[in-house]
C-alpha cells in the first residue's frame, strides 16, 4: 500500500539525521550566496530569511524583485545593488542601510558554497 | 533490507523527536533531566558569568534573594546573557524550576544547612565539583542526532556560517531576542509565523515602500486524497496567499485546476511541488500533520449526516 513512500521518507529523515551531527546549527532558512563574491576576495553573503520575512512577505522579492526560489540561481552583482536591483531596492540608505555596509551582508566563513542552511531537509538531488 | 533500517531509524527519529518537544520528565530526575541538557552548556564551566553548578560562592548571594527570584531569572531569563529557560523555551514551567531546585541543592553541597555562614560553604565549593558526571558527556547524549536545545536558534557568532572574525558578523540580531516573544512551534525557525501574523504579533509589509498595502487572501482549500493510510493533505490558499503572489505558485509549480498536478512526498522530499518551500523556508517536511490533516474516517461521517 504505502510501505515503499514511507521507506523514502525513512531515508530522507535519515539523512537529516546525518546532517545534524556536522557542527554546523545555521538559523533555519539562512542562504548563502556566493557565486562570485569569494572570488572577488570578499566573503561570502549570509541572507536571512528569518529577519527578512518579519518585514516583508515573501512576495515582495520574489515576485516583485524578480528573486527566483532556487538558492544559487540569481546572479547578483554589486554594481546592480547600487543600481538599487536586487538587495539594492531596499538597501539604499532609505528602507534599509546602505551598501556601504559590506561586512554585515559579506558576513560568512571563506568557503561556503553557495546554497541553503539550518535544518532543512529537502534540498534536491544531492541530498537525495 | 538497508532501507528497512534506515526507516527504523527514522522512526527513531521521530520518536525521539516527540519525545523532547513534549517532555514529562519523571518528578524527581526532571530538574537533573534538565540541567544535563540545557543548563550545562553554560552552567557547568560559567560561560559569560553564569553562576557555576555546584559553586558555593557564585550561587550564596542569588540563594539570598529568593527561590522565587532564581525562578524569575531562569524562567524570563536575566540581562545579560541568562535566556529565558535557558533557550530551551518549549519545556514546561515546571521542569524549569526543577532544574534551578537541582542547581539550588548542589551549590549547598547537597541540600544542608540553610543559613550557611560563608567559612561553611567554603568546604561545599570544594566537594561540590566532583559528583558533576563530566566523563565525556557527548558520548552519553540521550539523543545522539538530534539537534539539542541548546544548539537551536544560535546567535551569528556561533553559528557555524558567519564569519565570527567579521566585525559586522557581531552586529547582526541573534534570533532569539526576536523569537522568544514570536509564537513557538516545532521545527523550522521554531516558530508559528501563520500564528505570528494572524495575531498581529509581526506586520511583514506586502508592498516594498507602502505599509498600508494589503494582500488579497483567498479562502479556498483543495484537498488531496493520499491512498494508504496517512490523513488526507488539506491545501489551504488562506495561509498561502497571506504571504505569496499567485505568481509564485502558478502556473510553474501548479497548474491551477484542482487533482491536475502529480504531488507525491518523492516529489516533495526532492524540493518539489511543496517542497519548493516546505523543507527549505516555510516549516519542514518533519511536520506530517500539518499538511496531513484530515482524517480519513470524517468523509463517512460527512456522507451520513447528509444522507
Ligand atoms: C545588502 C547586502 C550587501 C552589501 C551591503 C554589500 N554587498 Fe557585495 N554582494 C552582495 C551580494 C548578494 C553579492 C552576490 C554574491 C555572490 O553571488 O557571489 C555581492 C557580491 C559582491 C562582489 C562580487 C561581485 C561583483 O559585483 O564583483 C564584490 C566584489 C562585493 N560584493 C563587494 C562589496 C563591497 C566592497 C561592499 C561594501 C562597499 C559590499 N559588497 C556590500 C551583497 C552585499
Ligand atoms: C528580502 C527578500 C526576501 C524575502 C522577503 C523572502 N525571500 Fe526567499 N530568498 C531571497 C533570496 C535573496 C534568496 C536566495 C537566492 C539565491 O541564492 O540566488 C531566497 C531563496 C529562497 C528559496 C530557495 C531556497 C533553495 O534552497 O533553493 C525559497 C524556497 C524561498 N526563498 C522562499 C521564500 C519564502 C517562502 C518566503 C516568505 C516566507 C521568502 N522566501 C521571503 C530573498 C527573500
Ligand atoms: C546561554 C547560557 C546560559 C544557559 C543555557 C543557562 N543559563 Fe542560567 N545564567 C546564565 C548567566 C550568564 C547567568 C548570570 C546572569 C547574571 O548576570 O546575573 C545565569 C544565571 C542563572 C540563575 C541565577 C539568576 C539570578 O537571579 O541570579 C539561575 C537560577 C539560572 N541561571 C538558571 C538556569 C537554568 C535552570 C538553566 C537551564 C534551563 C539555565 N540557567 C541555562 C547563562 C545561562
Ligand atoms: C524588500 C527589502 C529588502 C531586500 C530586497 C533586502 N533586504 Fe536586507 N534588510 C531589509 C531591512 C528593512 C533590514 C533592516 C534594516 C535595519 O535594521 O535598519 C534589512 C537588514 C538586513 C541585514 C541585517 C540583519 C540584522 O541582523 O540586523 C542583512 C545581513 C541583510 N539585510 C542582507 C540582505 C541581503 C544579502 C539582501 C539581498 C540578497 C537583502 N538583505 C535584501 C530589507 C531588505
Ligand atoms: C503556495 C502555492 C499557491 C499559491 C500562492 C496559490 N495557489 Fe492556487 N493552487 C495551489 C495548489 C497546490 C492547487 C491545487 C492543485 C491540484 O489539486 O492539483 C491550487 C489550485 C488553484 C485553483 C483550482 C481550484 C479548483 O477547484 O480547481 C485555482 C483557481 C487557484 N489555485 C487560484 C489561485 C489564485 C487566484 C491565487 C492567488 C490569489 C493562488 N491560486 C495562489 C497552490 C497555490
Ligand atoms: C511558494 C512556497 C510554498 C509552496 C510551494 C507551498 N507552501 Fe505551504 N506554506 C508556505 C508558507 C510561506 C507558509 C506559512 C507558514 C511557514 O512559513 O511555515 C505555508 C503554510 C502552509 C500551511 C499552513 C500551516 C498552518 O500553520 O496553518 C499548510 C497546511 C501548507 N503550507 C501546506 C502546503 C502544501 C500541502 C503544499 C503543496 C501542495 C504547499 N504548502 C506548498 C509556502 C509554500
Ligand atoms: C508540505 C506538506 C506535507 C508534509 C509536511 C507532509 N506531506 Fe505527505 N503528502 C503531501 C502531499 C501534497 C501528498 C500527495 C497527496 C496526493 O496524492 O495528492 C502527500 C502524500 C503522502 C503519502 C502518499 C504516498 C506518496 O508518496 O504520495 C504518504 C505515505 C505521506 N505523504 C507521508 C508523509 C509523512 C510520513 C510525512 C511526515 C514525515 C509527510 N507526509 C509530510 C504533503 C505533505
Amino acid at each position: 500500500m504505502m510501505p515503499s513512500g514511507l521507506r523514502r521518507i525513512g531515508i530522507a529523515l535519515a539523512c537529516i539525521g546525518s546532517f545534524l551531527t556536522t557542527p554546523v546549527f545555521a538559523e533555519y532558512a539562512d542562504v548563502v550566496l556566493n557565486r562570485m563574491a569569494e572570488k572577488e576576495g570578499m566573503r561570502p553573503v549570509i541572507f536571512p530569511h528569518w529577519f527578512h520575512r518579519i518585514r516583508f512577505r515573501c512576495k515582495v522579492c520574489h515576485a516583485e524583485l524578480g528573486f527566483k526560489m532556487r538558492a544559487g540561481s540569481n546572479l547578483v552583482t554589486m554594481g546592480d545593488i547600487i543600481d538599487g536591483k536586487f538587495c539594492g531596492a531596499c538597501h539604499n540608505g532609505n528602507i534599509a542601510w546602505a551598501p556601504e555596509n559590506c561586512d554585515l551582508c559579506h558576513s560568512g566563513k571563506p568557503g561556503l558554497p553557495p546554497g541553503i542552511f539550518g535544518g532543512h531537509d529537502t534540498n534536491g538531488p544531492g541530498r537525495w | 533490507m538497508m532501507t528497512r533500517r534506515f526507516s527504523t531509524l527514522a522512526a527513531c527519529l521521530l520518536l525521539s523527536a516527540t519525545a523532547l518537544t513534549s517532555p514529562s520528565f519523571a518528578q524527581n530526575d526532571a530538574g537533573k533531566a534538565v540541567y544535563d541538557k540545557v543548563c550545562v552548556a553554560c552552567h557547568s564551566a560559567g560561560i559569560a558569568g553564569a553562576p557555576k553548578f555546584g559553586d558555593a560562592k557564585d550561587w550564596e548571594p542569588r540563594i539570598k534573594t529568593g527561590m522565587n527570584a532564581l525562578y524569575e531569572s531562569a524562567l524570563k531569563g536575566k540581562a545579560p546573557a541568562m535566556p529565558a529557560k535557558g533557550g530551551a523555551t518549549d519545556l514546561p514551567d515546571a521542569d524549569i524550576k526543577a532544574a534551578v531546585d537541582y542547581m539550588v541543592a548542589a551549590a549547598k553541597g547537597g541540600a544542608k544547612p540553610a543559613a550557611a555562614a560563608a567559612p561553611q560553604a567554603a568546604p561545599a565549593a570544594a566537594a561540590a565539583p566532583a559528583p558533576a558526571p563530566q566523563a565525556n558527556p557527548a558520548a552519553l547524549n540521550f539523543n545522539r542526532l538530534l539537534k539539542p536545545a541548546s544548539k537551536r536558534n544560535p546567535p551569528p557568532p556561533e553559528d557555524g556560517i558567519h564569519d565570527p572574525e567579521n566585525d559586522g558578523t557581531h552586529a547582526l540580531q541573534p534570533p532569539l531576542t526576536v523569537f522568544q516573544s514570536l509564537p513557538r512551534s516545532n521545527a523550522g525557525n521554531r516558530v508559528d509565523w501563520v500564528k505570528a501574523l494572524d495575531t498581529n504579533q509581526i506586520g511583514p509589509r506586502w508592498d516594498r515602500t507602502d505599509p498600508t498595502a494589503a494582500p488579497v487572501v483567498m479562502d479556498l482549500n483543495i484537498v488531496r486524497e493520499v491512498k494508504g493510510s496517512m490523513p488526507d493533505v488539506v491545501y489551504p490558499h488562506k495561509q498561502h496567499t497571506a504571504w505569496l503572489d499567485c505568481s509564485n505558485c502558478h502556473p510553474q509549480i501548479f497548474i491551477p485546476q484542482k487533482g491536475a498536478n502529480q504531488i507525491s512526498m518523492a516529489a516533495i522530499l526532492l524540493g518539489q511541488k511543496c517542497g519548493v518551500c516546505h523543507g527549505k523556508v516555510a516549516f519542514p517536511v518533519s511536520e506530517c500533520r500539518i499538511c496531513h490533516s484530515k482524517k480519513k474516517n470524517v468523509m463517512p461521517v460527512k456522507n451520513a449526516q447528509a444522507n
